[in-house]
């Protein structure tokens, strides 16, 4: 009996993707419509290291239409829906920049992050509710455009505990 | 984000306001009676064909005037209007204009909403809220516009021509396609519009191989007629090869030398850049084409010649039809579109193949009383939208069974249409219907209550390991789906792309589960849903590969939030009512196209890439362990079956949409595909978000590869 709890905590445990400490994300356009688009360009990349409950984020942006106003860890009610405001970023630059922070993660924050709820996203001159934002995902290598990988490669409610349930 | 959450809370607030109180005091608008009169004029040469002349809308396409107008548009500034036509429209051509155009078609659409022109003219910089100067009452000569038949030429709209059976065909020799040859097709021929009766997809011939499709060429390429959406495949049969154009055109080729057999313009002439032809039908000695008017022929498969037509819905109403076309046990079987809540709902209904005549109709919404009825609440029948079918169905000869999937309900949200969570059956539903009674077998919902655009209209793949009998299909949800197609029971669910509108599924009966905050929507607020309306996956379908039991899928990576409108039950015509934002999926690193294969007997993946450009045609597998897949981006790609890898590219004149086929004539092989323009989310949306991404504006067009003729 304990053998087979032994196996079959095994098989769970293997069947279950590893939760990196690392994330990462690209920054990328809001959501927007055409009348928002010209004020919502840009580029940028996001890195995170989490250390207990100790998170730090780095990372950069270029190309804002306008001066970055803000940078901001925001979480919502899964991957890809927004939601309030979190923890404030150190901005530097204007249209091209970088941003950092360090905190101690409450645990509330800390569950919202492991599900992939947490975001960063960037505020302009132009887009004060929001010009490029990412998701911090599990680090994850992209393997480059056209090139295939073994199985459905990385897809985020299936590579991060808890989005999603087999009833 | 909080001002973000605040400026969407009052701007519902405004929304809400304006939808319940309607007209409001209005000032003097920021344009002047000369700038409207001459956007009149530019609006009907650039918009009109697609938003109608009076501005009404139709389909997608969304009305410039009225109330849903001013629900979208009336809390938002004049300027941000003009900045999202600028960038986005004429559709297909976006930015094409100059500014005074744009300023001068801004200035008449305010008109048309009853904005009064001032003295002061539009140059785009105007903040004036749109509800302040327009009440979104439409002047009468706006409204019913007199007819101008000389005066458009909007994007989509084809160029003029001559209509008619411009070339009479005198195929001597033609052998009759009978029901065996479709049970059973010669690899040699394409006869179905996907390849055979369980939408495979896949050829059966091997010349072209992984060993050697880099060496392929082109050998003969054809232009089609401009304007519309072309999005289709030809059929092949004995070296003819039959090719639907846009505006309702069909031609007969010899599938060796380009050369014309015979064309027959039916018409009418596309005026928008929708309604793809995406099949023709080949039975006896007759090709099929449901035109987009929602009219269906037989044609004489020698010489172009109509044998007989008919109406598969009343004319004159709008009715569209896009979904192509089946011929299944003697019946030419054909969907329905844009049936917009007015009466007759949506069907999918048989006629007679050698004589036209009307054998049954199977409606996909389910009135009040009848079985189904309830599942759409209260709403009252008249509201009752969707359910189109756009894409033809697949057949199984031995259960003589068709199977078709449906679209989503309309009005698109939950909280718009006012159903809840209810089926909203037959919406988003299989259909498993018999082909000589029409009787329905079975169905299963696959999304009840779909609240974002998600349809699950698309290919039923109809696959069997060993006794067991499975349909497969996959919609916008980017879930997998397999079925026991004798009786419609679920086996199993995969997704394939990231999607978070569902939060789990019961897997005993396939039953999704919303996340939360979706069942708490409310109208006028914006809800995040991935994949955005452009799916997951969309119309470009799939292939099976039997011998490696592999489906490879075009999968399509954006998001959106979406906005409902407050729509009042009364009878009338049913829009969609949503506004969309889109965004990039997270995990994607901004790459909109992914292809993926799946083993199908245990449904998992066993391959996928992506690239920054969408997948715009269907998968075409061979024997040859290779496919063919094209995109966004112009590119023509053969990949390895078993592995993915890219083995051959050709970079095409304008983006490659259609469905690749494959045919042989005198022991060699031959790969063909289209290129084409215009359609709806799939299209519309990396036009939009792909800025590095430039594609003529035109070049409709058909490529045949071969590979070279051996030296001597």
């Amino acid at each position: 009996m304990m053998r087979r709890f032994v196996l079959t905590a095994l098989t769970v445990l293997s069947a279950t993707p590893v939760l990196a400490d690392d994330y990462a994300t690209r920054l990328t356009a809001v959501a927007y419509d055409g009348a928002m688009r010209a004020n919502v360009q840009g580029d940028g990349h996001v890195s995170a290291t989490l250390d207990g409950r100790k998170l730090t984020v780095k990372g950069d942006f270029s190309a804002l239409p306008s001066a970055a106003t803000g940078a901001r860890l925001y979480s919502g009610a899964g991957i890809g829906v927004p939601g309030p405001a979190l923890l404030d970023l150190e901005l530097t630059g204007q249209t091209d920049g970088a941003f950092q922070g360090s905190f101690t993660l409450t645990a509330t924050q800390l569950a919202a992050l492991k599900r992939g709820h947490v975001y960063v996203q960037i505020n302009s001159q132009k887009a004060p509710e929001g010009n490029l934002w990412g998701w911090l995902l599990p680090a994850h290598p992209f393997a480059g455009p056209n090139v295939p990988v073994e199985g459905h490669g990385f897809i985020p409610q299936l590579d991060v505990p808890g989005n999603w349930t087999e009833k | 984000m909080r001002a973000l959450a605040t400026l969407i809370v009052t701007a519902a607030v405004t929304a809400g306001f304006w939808a319940v109180n309607g007209a409001a005091q209005t000032s003097e608008g920021p344009f002047t009676q000369a700038q409207a009169q001459a956007g009149r004029t530019a609006y009907a040469a650039n918009c009109g064909g697609c938003h109608q002349q009076n501005l009404s809308g139709s389909g997608d396409q969304v009305p410039l005037a009225g109330t849903t107008f001013m629900a979208s548009w009336g809390r938002r500034p004049v300027k941000e209007f003009y900045d999202d036509i600028r960038a986005n429209m004429p559709y297909g051509r976006a930015g094409s204009l100059d500014a005074v155009t744009y300023q001068n078609i801004t200035a008449f659409i305010l008109s048309a909403n009853g904005a009064k022109p001032g003295t002061k003219a539009f140059d785009g910089t105007s903040t004036a809220r749109i509800s302040a100067i327009a009440t979104g009452q439409v002047p009468a000569d706006i409204a019913n516009p007199p007819q101008r038949p000389n005066a458009e030429s909007a994007a989509g709209r084809a160029p003029a021509m001559k209509l008619g059976h411009t070339l009479v065909g005198n195929i001597k020799e033609y052998r009759p396609v009978t029901e065996e040859m479709l049970v059973h097709p010669d690899p040699n021929d394409w006869l179905i519009y996907r390849g055979n009766y369980q939408a495979w997809s896949h050829s059966g011939l091997s010349q072209i191989n992984d060993g050697n499709v880099e060496q392929l060429q082109l050998k003969w390429s054809w232009a089609m007629n401009e304007g519309g959406q072309n999005s289709t495949g030809p059929t092949v049969h004995d070296g003819i090869m039959f090719l639907a154009n846009t505006s309702n055109t069909v031609q007969a080729l010899d599938a060796v030398t380009g050369e014309l057999l015979w064309e027959n313009r039916l018409g009418p002439v596309a005026t928008r850049a929708y309604s793809a032809l995406r099949s023709l039908a080949v039975f006896e000695d007759k090709v099929y084409i449901n035109a987009t008017d929602a009219r269906l022929y037989a044609l004489d498969a020698k010489t172009g010649k109509a044998v007989w037509q008919t109406d598969i819905a009343p004319p004159g109403k709008g009715f569209n039809e896009t979904g192509g076309v089946i011929v299944a046990h003697g019946k030419v079987i054909v969907g329905l579109t844009l049936c917009r809540g007015q009466m007759p709902h949506c069907y999918i209904s048989a006629y007679d193949a050698r004589t036209g005549k009307r054998a049954w109709a199977f409606t996909t919404i389910a009135d009040k009383g009848t079985p189904g009825g309830d599942t759409w609440g209260d709403v009252p029948n008249d509201m009752r939208a969707g359910g189109e079918t756009w894409i033809a169905g697949t057949y199984d000869p031995e259960l003589n069974i068709t199977y078709w999937g449906t679209a989503q309900a309309k009005p698109w949200m939950q909280s718009s249409r006012r159903s809840g969570t209810a089926a909203t059956l037959y919406a988003n539903s299989t259909l498993a219907l018999d082909v000589d009674t029409g009787k329905l077998k079975w169905y299963f919902s696959h999304a009840p209550g779909e609240t974002f655009d998600l349809d699950e209209v698309f290919e039923r793949v109809l696959i069997d390991h060993g006794a067991q009998k499975t349909l497969m299909t996959i919609g916008k949800a980017g879930i997998l789906w397999k079925l026991d197609r004798t009786n419609g029971k679920f086996l199993d669910a995969r997704q394939t792309v990231f999607q978070n509108v569902y939060d789990g599924i019961n897997k005993k009966t396939g039953e999704l589960s919303f996340r939360p905050d979706v069942l708490k929507q409310k109208t006028n607020t914006w809800i995040s849903a991935c994949p955005s309306a452009a799916g997951g996956h969309d119309w470009p379908p799939t292939s099976y590969d039997q011998k490696h039991d592999l489906m490879l899928i075009p999968l399509d990576q954006s998001c959106n939030l979406m906005l409902g409108h407050d729509v009042a039950q009364h009878t009338g015509v049913v829009n969609p009512e949503g506004e969309e934002r889109v965004f990039f999926m997270p995990g994607t690193d901004g790459n909109m196209g992914r292809l993926a294969a799946y083993r199908t007997a245990d449904m998992k993946p066993v391959w996928s890439f992506q690239q920054r450009s969408p997948f715009l045609t269907g998968v075409l597998s061979t024997d040859g362990n290779v496919a063919f897949v094209g995109d966004y981006d112009r590119v023509f790609r053969a990949v390895q079956t078993t592995t993915g890898k890219t083995l051959w590219t050709v970079r095409l004149p304008t983006t490659v949409q259609g469905n690749p086929v494959s045919f042989s004539v005198k022991g060699k092989q031959y790969i063909a595909i289209t290129t084409g323009l215009g359609g709806g989310s799939p299209f519309s949306k990396p036009s939009g978000m792909l800025g590095e991404v430039h594609n003529p504006d035109h070049g409709h067009a058909l490529y045949v590869f071969a590979l070279p003729e051996k030296l001597n």
